[in-house]
């Protein structure tokens, strides 16, 4: 076989060549049969993938083309094959070891869900759903592209931030909301029941304690407490009361609705406040049951510990902090993006430093979202007012992939399912980008 | 050595080596005999020199090498030494001798010397001085040299007579040793004693030879000196002024060179045709040509010039008439003037790059305000409406319908009372902004809400300059005043003491509201104040003008502007301080903002620094008009600009 392709490309001109061997993790389908080849140096990305269809072909003949990426050294090759190794200096002379893995690309684009007004929060961590925030003071969930099943009515301001609280039993779904009214409101649905029309649902419990208008909103893993960034500088803890001590919950609602049919809310009360930060906290996230992450407008982004209630650490980086979110390897790497088009990774278990280790400035405006993938270590997608929402893979400083569906700012980004990735924006519309193998 | 160099010379040869050897040897009136016999009495008394005990007279000697050193004194200062020391014929001949081979002996001397150095350091003092002493003097060290048990004469006859070679054997009693002389130097010495030349190859005659060519002019020793073939036939104008002698003398400048058209047979295309002639006719005075180009076949059909009177007489003017003054050109690098300035680089962060617009207002913005939080800003626009956005997403959060040309907003400082003050035409209104919670809600309508009946009183008794009426469809409270209103500001007051600034035409007065006193005039020197900032710290102001300069002064300084800028080519429209980075900035009608960095020191002998350090573009111009309005946002190092193409724009670090 490798002999083949060798003569095939003789008749060339002459030109240098270089011994690979194409490996990969990828199950067998995928697989090319491990023998070096001679190939030519001048090979583009598209001429190893070429290369690397046309092998499978050869072991089976219903073989569909398909894209590939190729990691040399644990980078993605994004430069003709000889400029590469030139760039890397890495020699040419032995055999060259080429892992391949299916190219990450946004296949399939729904039909945009419209929305009343501008869409400024989602989160796709259900697979069964997706919970959006509107301008217009509702929050709605969605079954799929266009299937509103229910509208969360309640809030007197624009909502900033919606968050899953609990979705583990099949029947209710526990969700937070954030808004500029300055409360928090959480919200339980039955996510089974099916009805042409959208249910309305009213908040089940709302947190006042903020002085100003809510902007982010994170869960604990367990459910049991959320945190809360605010325009007053501060992080507020909240118990969601929603596992522990549902038996009372139950119990009061129940007098409640006896009493006033209509006020069936509970309030909630801060159970404690991070204060620290000099601007409005722009962003919260709550990787681990300890440690609380917060990006602010006074350029930092800080390491809270939960029980003490104090910030470990903090970031520095210059620029007012507009997003936040911890993921990837050891789902300890700090992405974040703010006001200016540069999107920066930070390694805080580095010690001595706060220089980011990564930083990807293919955006135009502001950052607005970003969001790490769930399985991936790699992969992580940015949306900024420039309209564009981009797929990065930290192995290569290019983006993997651009979806320039929105006309207007994207206020908000996250993955749905693992192979979707879905957005809000300035032009009303909930976008859903899928067929996207990261894994 | 030397001589055997001569030797080989010939006479009448101009070698420049030989001239270069015989540099120092001039022409004298000496007979050439004296020359011959100086020479051996030189080579002598080397020899002498080295061998002190074979000279009979010591003290003899020791005159001889005083009047040496004498003779070369003579040497280096030339003809007069010389004469000085010809009175005495012996010691003439001796200075001679120094002169005609000068280097060579002294050399030979020297080296002799050094090879074996005197162990007695006394120097040249009488040794009868030591004759009753035990030492004979003081070697290098210091120490004493003993001196030596001397045979008596006895056995010195004895050993005479035994020793066959005692003879050669002489006494050095300087050194208090015997010293035996060689078979060469035995011949070297006779030699000098039959009056020849010490050394065998010297040829008196090539020497002899050579003198009398210098004599008579043959040898030359200085180069011949190269006389310019060409020469200025009346001298260097520029040089001239140092002829004269007069300092202030400055030469009248030339009158230009004839060209080929002055010619009297030019060729052709010289030659202008009638219609160029005609329509020189047309032209000014001042642009015609003054000399028109013809031909003429034979120099004797030229007629008389008809300008020479005139163009005589017009370059007599020009001589007389023009005042001539030497300009003093200072050569100054002009880097070096320029002011030393940190670089931007290190006075980061600043606002540099729009990353957001504001779109909404149909018409021009007139003015902007930011909320103290940096969460919200207000504009008025000539559209008539007032516009509440949130900075962070661009969005218009509410609009206010007045119908007149919004002149000014001005949002409440007090972040517990988001309040909007709006001055439109006549009227001031506070309004409502409807941001925060219940609690801040309940307190603004609390604050808004007026009493009509007080309110009508007013109106109706026109008592005071304004009315205050509660205005239900913007649920705020309209302040009536007689004059258009064109700035509400809620305290354009000092940041920290009560003083009140109020900006006239020409100049800026200071109040004391207290004391209620003027008590500071600044004085702008500009021909009309369109706005005006005070830093945060209080002490200093920047005045912008409607002739595009911006002025700050500093109030501790002077009631003169500290710095007058310069940037802008039409009208200043605003000014603007941070509140806590060291910004500021000005905009203008030509479509742009400046940002300067204004350093204020506590200490208060140092001046503050302006440092220049972005110009903002992007807006349009329209309706003649640029940027109108500038404000920084309160907590980053941003900046807004409002356009009169009804944007604004937010310019981010």
């Amino acid at each position: 076989m490798g002999t083949d392709m060798e003569m095939d490309m003789d008749g060339d001109v002459e030109e240098r060549r270089v011994q690979v061997r194409f490996i990969t993790k990828l199950k067998p389908p995928y697989r090319v049969p491990n023998t070096s080849i001679a190939i030519p140096a001048n090979l583009t990305r598209l001429g190893l993938s070429t290369i690397v269809n046309s092998l499978l072909k050869a072991g089976e003949d219903e073989w569909e083309s398909q894209p590939f990426d190729f990691l040399i050294d644990g980078e993605l090759v994004r430069l003709p094959l000889e400029q590469f190794l030139l760039a890397k200096g890495i020699s040419a002379e032995k055999v060259l070891e080429i892992e391949y893995i299916r190219a990450v690309a946004l296949q399939k684009e729904d039909e945009p869900s419209l929305h009343d007004d501008w869409v400024s929060a989602v989160d796709g961590s259900c697979p069964r759903f997706i919970l959006t925030g509107c301008y217009d003071n509702l929050g709605r969930v969605w079954r799929a592209a266009g299937e509103c099943t229910h509208v969360l009515e309640g809030h007197s301001g624009a909502i900033t931030s919606v968050s899953v609280v609990n979705s583990e039993g099949t029947d209710s779904v526990t969700v937070a909301t954030a808004s500029k009214d300055e409360t928090l409101r959480l919200w339980k649905f039955d996510n089974e029941e099916h009805s042409d029309q959208p249910s309305k649902i009213r908040a089940f419990k709302i947190l006042r304690g903020h002085n100003a208008s809510v902007q982010s909103v994170a869960v604990e893993a367990s459910g049991s407490m959320i945190c809360s960034g605010s325009w007053d500088c501060t992080i507020n803890l909240w118990r969601t009361n929603v596992s522990d001590t549902e038996g009372d919950l139950v119990s009061i609602k129940k007098r409640k609705v006896k009493n006033k049919a209509e006020e069936s809310q509970l309030e909630g009360e801060a159970l404690s406040t991070l204060v620290g930060h000099t601007q409005c906290v722009s962003s919260v996230c709550w990787p681990e049951p300890k440690t609380i992450y917060s990006a602010s407008w006074d350029h930092s982004v800080r390491r809270w510990d939960v029980e003490m209630g104090k910030d470990l650490s903090s970031i520095f980086c210059g620029k007012p902090l507009s997003c936040l979110h911890v993921g990837g390897e050891g789902s300890a790497l700090i992405a974040a993006g703010g006001s200016d088009p540069i999107l920066r990774i930070w390694d805080p278990r580095k010690p001595g430093t706060s220089a980011p280790i990564y930083q990807f400035s293919s955006h135009n405006s502001w950052i607005s979202a970003c969001k790490w993938h769930s399985k991936s270590l790699f992969h992580l997608l940015s949306a900024s007012y420039d309209g564009k929402l981009m797929l990065w893979d930290l192995r290569t400083a290019w983006p993997l992939a651009i979806a320039d569906s929105h006309e207007d700012k994207v206020l908000c980004a996250d993955w749905w399912k693992g192979d979707s990735v879905i957005s809000g924006g300035v032009d009303s519309k909930l976008c859903i980008s899928s067929g996207i193998s990261v894994l | 050595m030397g001589a055997s160099k001569k030797e080989s010379v010939e006479v009448n040869k101009k070698e420049e080596e030989e001239n270069k050897n015989r540099k120092k040897t001039q022409p004298t009136k000496k007979e050439k005999l004296s020359t011959e016999e100086s020479l051996l009495h030189k080579k002598q008394e080397d020899r002498a020199k080295n061998y002190k005990g074979f000279s009979e007279d010591d003290a003899s000697e020791d005159f001889k090498s005083v009047e040496k050193s004498e003779a070369g004194d003579s040497e280096s200062s030339g003809d007069e030494g010389f004469h000085n020391t010809s009175s005495n014929e012996g010691l003439a001949n001796e200075s001679q001798s120094e002169d005609s081979e000068p280097d060579q002996g002294g050399e030979e001397s020297d080296s002799s010397e050094d090879e074996v150095a005197p162990r007695n350091t006394v120097g040249d003092v009488p040794l009868e001085w030591y004759r009753d002493e035990k030492h004979i003097g003081y070697d290098i060290t210091g120490k004493k040299l003993k001196k030596k048990e001397r045979q008596d004469k006895l056995d010195s006859f004895l050993a005479n007579v035994d020793n066959s070679k005692n003879w050669r054997k002489i006494y050095d009693e300087y050194n208090d040793e015997d010293v035996e002389v060689t078979n060469e130097e035995t011949k070297l010495i006779r030699r000098m004693l039959k009056g020849k030349a010490p050394h065998g190859d010297f040829d008196l005659y090539a020497v002899l030879g050579l003198v009398r060519a210098i004599r008579k002019g043959l040898i030359k020793f200085d180069k011949p000196k190269e006389e310019p073939r060409f020469y200025m036939l009346w001298g260097d104008d520029a040089s001239s002024s140092e002829k004269t002698g007069h300092l202030s003398y400055i030469p009248a400048p030339k009158p230009n060179l004839p060209g080929h058209e002055e010619s009297y047979n030019p060729s052709l295309e010289y030659i202008p045709t009638q219609e160029e002639i005609n329509s020189y006719q047309l032209m000014d005075e001042e642009d015609r040509p003054k000399f028109i180009p013809k031909r003429f076949m034979s120099l004797r059909s030229i007629p008389a010039y008809e300008n020479a009177v005139k163009d005589s007489f017009e370059r007599c003017l020009d001589l007389y008439l023009c005042p001539r003054v030497h300009k003093k050109r200072i050569n100054i690098d002009p880097e070096s003037l320029k002011p030393k300035l940190p670089s931007r680089k290190d006075l980061k962060p600043y606002p540099a790059t729009c990353y957001l617009e504001y779109k909404g207002h149909k018409d021009a913005v007139m003015s902007i305000s930011t909320e103290t939080s940096g969460h919200w800003i207000a504009s008025g626009s000539s559209d008539g409406t007032v516009r509440l956005w949130e900075v962070e997403t661009c969005r218009c959060i509410k609009v206010w319908e007045f119908g007149e040309v919004v002149q000014y907003v001005a949002w409440n400082p007090l972040p517990e009372l988001p309040v909007l003050a709006v001055s439109v035409g006549q009227d001031v209104f506070l309004l409502n902004t409807g941001l925060g919670n219940e609690e801040t809600q309940r307190k603004v309508k609390e604050l808004l809400h007026v009493a009509t009946s007080t309110a009508l009183d007013d109106s109706g008794n026109k008592v005071s300059a304004w009315s205050w009426l509660q205005d239900d469809k913007h649920e705020g409270i309209r302040l009536q005043h007689f004059k258009t209103v064109y700035s509400v500001e809620w305290h354009l007051f000092h940041p920290t003491r009560s003083i009140f600034f109020v900006s006239t035409k020409k100049n800026v007065r200071v109040y004391d509201l207290l004391k209620q006193k003027l008590i500071k005039k600044l004085e702008t020197g500009l021909r009309e104040v369109s706005s005006i900032s005070v830093h945060p710290a209080g002490d200093n102001v920047i005045v912008g003008s409607r002739d595009g300069k911006l002025c700050w002064f500093d109030m501790d300084l002077s009631s003169k502007p500290y710095k007058v800028l310069k940037c802008h080519p039409k009208d200043i429209t605003n000014v603007a301080f941070h509140r806590s980075y060291p910004l500021f900035a000005s905009c203008s009608d030509d479509c742009t903002a400046y940002v300067f960095h204004g350093m204020v020191y506590s200490d208060l002998n140092q001046n503050p620094l302006i440092v220049p350090l972005e110009i903002l573009r992007g807006h349009a111009i329209s309706n003649g008009r640029g940027v109108l309005d500038c404000k920084f946002h309160p907590r980053q190092p941003w900046l807004f600009t409002a356009g009169a193409d009804s944007l604004i724009k937010l310019y981010c670090h």
